[in-house]
């Protein structure tokens, strides 16, 4: 199945859907074994529990596959893991949350940006949004994005811890979307 | 320094590369590459969630065993799979040429029936007159 590399998920998936042969699956999920099981680890914190659950979701994707059509697998993917993770922390009691199975993936939003990216201001936008972030925001976002840096030098860098400077740069990135997205918005 | 600042917002559509991400868990990757990693890691919860549970994997030797374990066993989960629908198409396949071969022999035996019938009825008138004659 070496030759079946080059093809990417969602051609492998409407294959499958056109003849309902395992084979595209037989290719397509190996590819998220990986970060499958790291995922289970994160929630898990156990390998065996991880390898154990790895196998369940698989099982649960190839009999929803079978069932519905899925159009952003990555996505959908990783929304059956960390349900089942979830799910298997509640059922231990060490997570007490509500969880809502809900089956429509949603898309890494790449459609919208892609749209921001179109418009003709948004670089001085974003120059301007990027000063509304809060210091340590900017900075880290500043460093990583713009700069190029790894984690670990940004985190040398700002003093902050690795965990700091990833949240940093996930929250700075979603509050420079919302202020574009609003200023777009409204020069609308 | 444009380009880049887009970048912040432009999600990279590159898809993961397992043997990568081990190198990159095993700090065999260079700063260039390194980058690529943590950015697609800040780009995708997925990425980010995985890399921060493979972290916690203490030997990290491990992962390629556990990773052909896990396609072994899903493999063999899928030829299960295929090979029960398999026996089932072949099971239904018989009771399917046995109720064509039916049904056409059906349709047969009626066609002949009902023409028998047709002939029988264009007789008795014919005959008929022959007795109002006597």
């Amino acid at each position: 199945m070496q030759k079946l590399n080059h093809i990417d998920d969602k051609e492998l998936l409407n294959r499958f859907y056109s003849d309902h042969n395992n084979d595209w699956l037989g290719e397509l999920l190996p590819r998220y074994t990986l970060l499958l099981f790291g995922v289970c680890m994160k929630y898990l914190k156990n390998e065996e529990d991880a390898k154990d659950s790895v196998q369940q979701i698989f099982l649960k994707a190839i009999n929803e596959l079978h069932k519905y059509k899925v159009d952003y697998f990555k996505s959908w993917i990783y929304m059956i893991a960390k349900n089942h993770c979830l799910m298997k922390l509640r059922d231990k009691g060490k997570y007490s949350l509500e969880i809502t199975e809900r089956m429509s993936a949603t898309v890494d939003s790449t459609e919208d940006k892609n749209v921001l990216i179109e418009k003709d201001n948004t670089l001085n936008e974003m120059q301007a949004a990027l000063k509304q972030l809060n210091h340590e925001q900017a900075q880290c976002i500043t460093l990583f994005y713009l700069q190029k840096r790894s984690y670990t030098e940004v985190a040398e860098k700002t003093g902050l811890s690795m965990m700091q400077v990833k949240s940093n740069i996930q929250n700075g990135k979603r509050n420079l979307k919302l202020l574009l997205e609003k200023k777009i918005n409204h020069g609308q | 320094m444009d380009n880049k600042l887009l970048n912040i917002i432009s999600n990279s559509n590159k898809d993961i590369d397992n043997q990568k991400l081990m190198d990159y868990l095993s700090g065999k990757l260079s700063a260039e590459e390194k980058y690529e990693i943590e950015k697609q890691m800040a780009d995708s919860d997925f990425v980010n969630d995985a890399v921060e549970g493979l972290e916690d994997v203490k030997n990290k030797k491990d992962l390629s065993l556990f990773v052909e374990q896990l396609n072994t066993t899903l493999q063999k989960q899928l030829d299960k799979k295929k090979k029960r629908k398999k026996k089932r198409a072949l099971k239904d396949q018989p009771w399917l040429y046995f109720a064509i071969i039916l049904l056409l022999l059906l349709s047969i035996i009626s066609y002949i029936v009902i023409k028998k019938s047709l002939e029988n009825e264009k007789h008795i008138p014919s005959n008929l007159p022959r007795i109002e004659q006597k």
